[in-house]
């Protein structure tokens, strides 16, 4: 019997390369030795991206993408599916969490400079998921056609219309109606399922492809590959499984015992992972009282209310986003880690990091006159530490790398 | 600590801690935005509890005799509401549902027609089923009590919750006349305390806006008003998702679960990481 | 000492192990669950009502319970007797083979002796049977006694429903669960013991 099974394995794998794959990228690839738990982020990020594949596909299952049913459809899987709630807070908090994990793993590669030579592409790749992943999460919100859906959608679709001359044509082309109508959401739909989901599997799948040319990274910035031993593997690494596969079992222990708080105890977060408003069908003839985005978008949101000019507004936003794009050629520091870097770069990191949740802070409450001010000053510093980057990184005193870690 | 050394230990995780806590305990939107409640003030408090069976049954009382001939819970399922506050189906159905023809898988959608009702009301009865996710169940429990009398409102009732709302008092022979009334209360001085005359009495300032019933003008006591609003919102707060109970209660199992997967997991990590530490 | 590091390894690693892959089924079951029919399903599929008393004798009308048809028959005398004919010709007179509801109340198969209550899906690949009520030489029966024909693949059933011998269809069309109060049917409830 394991005869034959050996056999059929052996025509398969001469045939499609498993064995050797498998080693190569998963059992004994080498991955270094002495990293801390910010390095799990990325395995935590894929276990959330399978949550939302299988919870997604069971969604689309009892959802109505015309406009009629939509939001009534939401309360079918919410009351009459038998588990839908499961599947549906699964999803809700899968999403919270997707960006909750994908920014503190950007953060790590900001604290260590994830994004050097010859980590480019990985970089560039990661943050192509994170805007495919801003894109896919705003499609997701505007299904449920409830009110905040269907008045976020109205804004974010509105500032199409400050790209001048085409703007106005192109809202109605998106939307294909005078308001966002069911047309609008089975489009929103097909994308948020179908086109996204491709795009972002197969980013995720360069993202590694690109990570495993190159190797993991670690606190120290240390180039492991530089000692090898007899074999031609890092002195500094241990193999993938089981080492790496058990550190990242406990960080996905502790994500899902949080994962799992939060669903079962504060599905809505506070009104941060489901707005109070959602659960109010659409009314395109009344706005509510308060519209903030949800929470992971809400940094950017805050950064469109600071300038008070319609496409300056999308301007900075969109350029809050694409500067991540140009990182690895804005550091010009020797150093990758912020262990060994120096003061300037600490000081920046901090600035950089307290603005940027002050932002998000600041974009989830109404506006007043200090709000607004406050907002400025975080929208420079934020653009400040990454224009400032070349200067600061190249003048600073750094410390001396050690050789192993 | 200088700066450089917490960088070393992680500075960023804490002020990461420090500033989402800053930003989750700023309570929910709404409330961050002057109060919902409006000229209430703070919203009360209120706990739901929804393993209390005999207060949901009696707030599914309260709530199909008073409140559903006007507002459906589209949503929601006759039989789904029976079998979840545990009443018989027989009792439900002969006590509770009027009409005779409603089947247990029905949707509550209420026995009044959209367009009749606006014409009566100005705008159209809204739907319950969600209130409580809407406005909040604290919103609830106090926008029940708030009505007081105003004759130059159309059924001579306004409400401090909701300045200007279009629903008469449904609940007044239980509730009684509940007024606006002004009050003499103490002047607090600076050091916290009630501020004295040099008699020693109360130094107090009328202060108005305060709901007051008028003595034994309703059914029930305030205290015995205040329980039947509780019931009621217990029973919204249900009713907006029949599912919170079951999961609340399988949250505590899963939560067990992943705690022991974690420390077995990170038993078996600290095993293996001997290997090359 | 390379023994003893060995032996908790293993434990922990049987432990950790069993503990995920019980998961598994927990995880599982929202999954399983929700493809189960729906409330709202099972509200549409709950049960339909109708008059019989205004069905002529020898009528067949066909009601739709779940989506799927029902035959209620409203028997003749003659309709009656011709079950004694057929009888030799059927595979399973008694039902055996089949879970009866009201197995041994009339020869109907059904609550009330004058009506007959079947699923109008053929047992064997499930098309609906026609109505055959006339006793006279069929193209598929020459001494037919009345009952019902598929089209599709040539089955054939008695007046009540109950399945011929050498034909494709296995069993006997199956009886849904009915009562009857006064003129009124219900299809899809038992009406207790009543």
């Amino acid at each position: 019997m394991s005869e034959m099974v050996g056999k059929l394995f052996g025509w398969v794998n001469s045939r499609l390369p498993i064995a050797n794959t498998f080693e190569r990228h998963l059992s004994k690839h080498p991955v270094p030795s002495k990293v801390n738990f910010w390095y799990l982020f990325g395995a935590l990020a894929s276990v959330v991206l399978i949550i939302q594949i299988v919870s997604g596909i069971w969604l689309i299952m009892p959802y109505s993408n015309t406009e009629e049913e939509a939001f009534s459809s939401i309360e079918y899987i919410m009351r009459d599916v038998d588990y839908g709630w499961v599947i549906r807070y699964m999803h809700t908090t899968g999403a919270s969490m997707f960006f909750a994990v994908v920014y503190l793993h950007m953060f790590r590669g900001l604290l260590y400079g994830s994004y050097q030579k010859p980590k480019e592409l990985v970089w560039i790749f990661g943050c192509a998921i994170y805007l495919a992943m801003m894109a896919e999460g705003f499609l997701g919100y505007v299904l449920p056609y409830g009110q905040m859906s269907y008045w976020g959608a109205q804004v974010i679709i509105s500032l199409f219309g400050a790209i001048p001359y085409i703007g106005e044509s192109l809202e109605l082309w998106v939307r294909g109606d005078y308001y966002i109508s069911g047309i609008t959401v089975s489009r929103f739909f097909a994308l948020h399922v179908v086109a996204l989901p491709l795009v972002l599997i197969a980013l995720v799948f360069l993202h590694l492809v690109a990570l495993h040319e190159v190797g993991a990274g670690n606190p120290e910035g240390v180039d492991i590959e530089e000692y090898l031993d007899d074999d031609g593997v890092p002195l500094d690494s241990v193999p993938f499984f089981p080492y790496k596969v058990l550190n990242a079992l406990v960080g996905i222990g502790v994500f899902m015992t949080v994962f799992a708080i939060i669903m079962f105890f504060f599905p809505e977060g506070g009104g941060y992972f489901i707005e109070m408003a959602n659960f109010e069908e659409a009314n395109p003839l009344v706005t509510p009282e308060h519209i903030a985005p949800v929470w992971y978008y809400s940094p950017y949101y805050a950064m469109l209310r600071a300038v008070p000019d319609k496409l300056g507004g999308l301007i900075v936003m969109g350029s809050a986003v694409a500067i991540l794009f140009v990182v690895p050629w804005l550091d010009r520091s020797k150093v990758a880690s912020i262990r060994y870097k120096g003061i300037y770069s600490k000081i920046a990191l901090a600035f950089f990091g307290i603005s940027f949740l002050t932002l998000g802070y600041l974009g989830t409450v109404g506006v007043t006159e200090v709000r607004k001010t406050m907002s400025v000053i975080c929208t420079v510093i934020y653009f400040a530490f990454f224009l400032l980057m070349p200067f600061y990184t190249k003048y600073e005193k750094t410390k001396e790398v050690p050789k192993r870690l | 600590m200088s700066i450089k050394n917490n960088f070393k230990k992680g500075l960023n995780i804490r002020n990461l801690i420090i500033f989402s806590t800053f930003i989750f305990c700023t309570n929910n939107i709404s409330a961050a935005e002057g109060g919902p409640c409006k000229d209430y003030g703070e919203c009360d408090e209120f706990k739901y509890s929804l393993n209390d069976m005999a207060s949901l049954q009696r707030g599914a009382s309260t709530f199909l005799n008073y409140c559903y001939g006007c507002h459906s819970l589209q949503y929601s399922r006759w039989g789904r509401v029976a079998t979840d506050l545990q009443i018989p189906e027989e009792l439900f159905f002969e006590n509770l549902v009027f009409d005779k023809s409603i089947k247990p898988g029905d949707l509550m959608t209420g026995s009044m027609s959209k367009e009749k009702s606006a014409q009566w009301f100005g705008v159209a009865p809204p739907d319950l089923t969600l209130v409580s996710r809407v406005r909040g169940d604290d919103w609830i429990y106090s926008y029940l009590r708030a009505y007081y009398e105003d004759s130059s409102k159309q059924y001579g009732v306004n409400n401090l919750v909701y300045p200007g709302t279009a629903m008469p008092n449904v609940l007044v022979a239980l509730q009684g006349n509940q007024k606006l009334v002004c009050k003499d209360i103490p002047v607090i001085a600076n050091n916290g305390g009630e501020k004295r005359d040099e008699l020693g009495n109360t130094i107090t300032k009328e202060k108005c806006g305060y709901l007051k019933v008028e003595e034994s003008s309703g059914e029930l006591t305030k205290d015995e008003f205040d329980e039947l609003i509780y019931d009621l919102t217990n029973f919204l707060v249900y009713v907006g998702e029949p599912a919170k109970a079951t999961r609340e209660r399988m949250g505590w199992y899963v939560i067990f679960y992943f705690l022991i997967f974690t420390a077995l997991s990170a038993l078996l990590y600290r095993e293996y990481h001997k290997d090359y530490h | 000492m390379q023994e003893k590091d060995n032996t908790r390894r293993k434990v922990l690693i049987g432990l950790t192990s069993a503990v995920g892959l019980s998961g598994i089924p927990f995880a599982a079951t929202p999954f399983i669950a929700a493809w189960n029919p729906s409330a709202k399903a099972k509200a549409a599929g709950a049960s339909v009502k109708l008059d019989v008393s205004k069905m002529q004798y020898g009528q067949q009308i066909q009601v739709a319970w779940r989506k799927q048809p029902v035959f209620v028959i409203r028997h003749t005398k003659e309709s009656l007797q011709s079950l004694e004919v057929t009888l030799p010709k059927l595979a399973d007179p008694d039902s055996n083979q089949i879970d009866e509801p009201y197995k041994g109340i009339n020869p109907t198969r059904s609550k009330n002796a004058e009506y007959t209550v079947i699923a109008g899906v053929c047992t064997h690949l499930g098309c609906s049977p026609k109505y055959h009520p006339e006793v006279e030489p069929k193209p598929w029966d020459a001494s037919w006694a009345g009952g019902f024909f598929c089209p599709c693949h040539g089955s054939m059933f008695d007046m009540v429903g109950r399945v011929y011998k050498g034909v494709p269809a296995p069993t006997n069309l199956p009886v849904p669960p009915h009562f009857f109060k006064g003129s009124i049917l219900t299809i899809g409830e038992d009406g207790g013991t009543a």
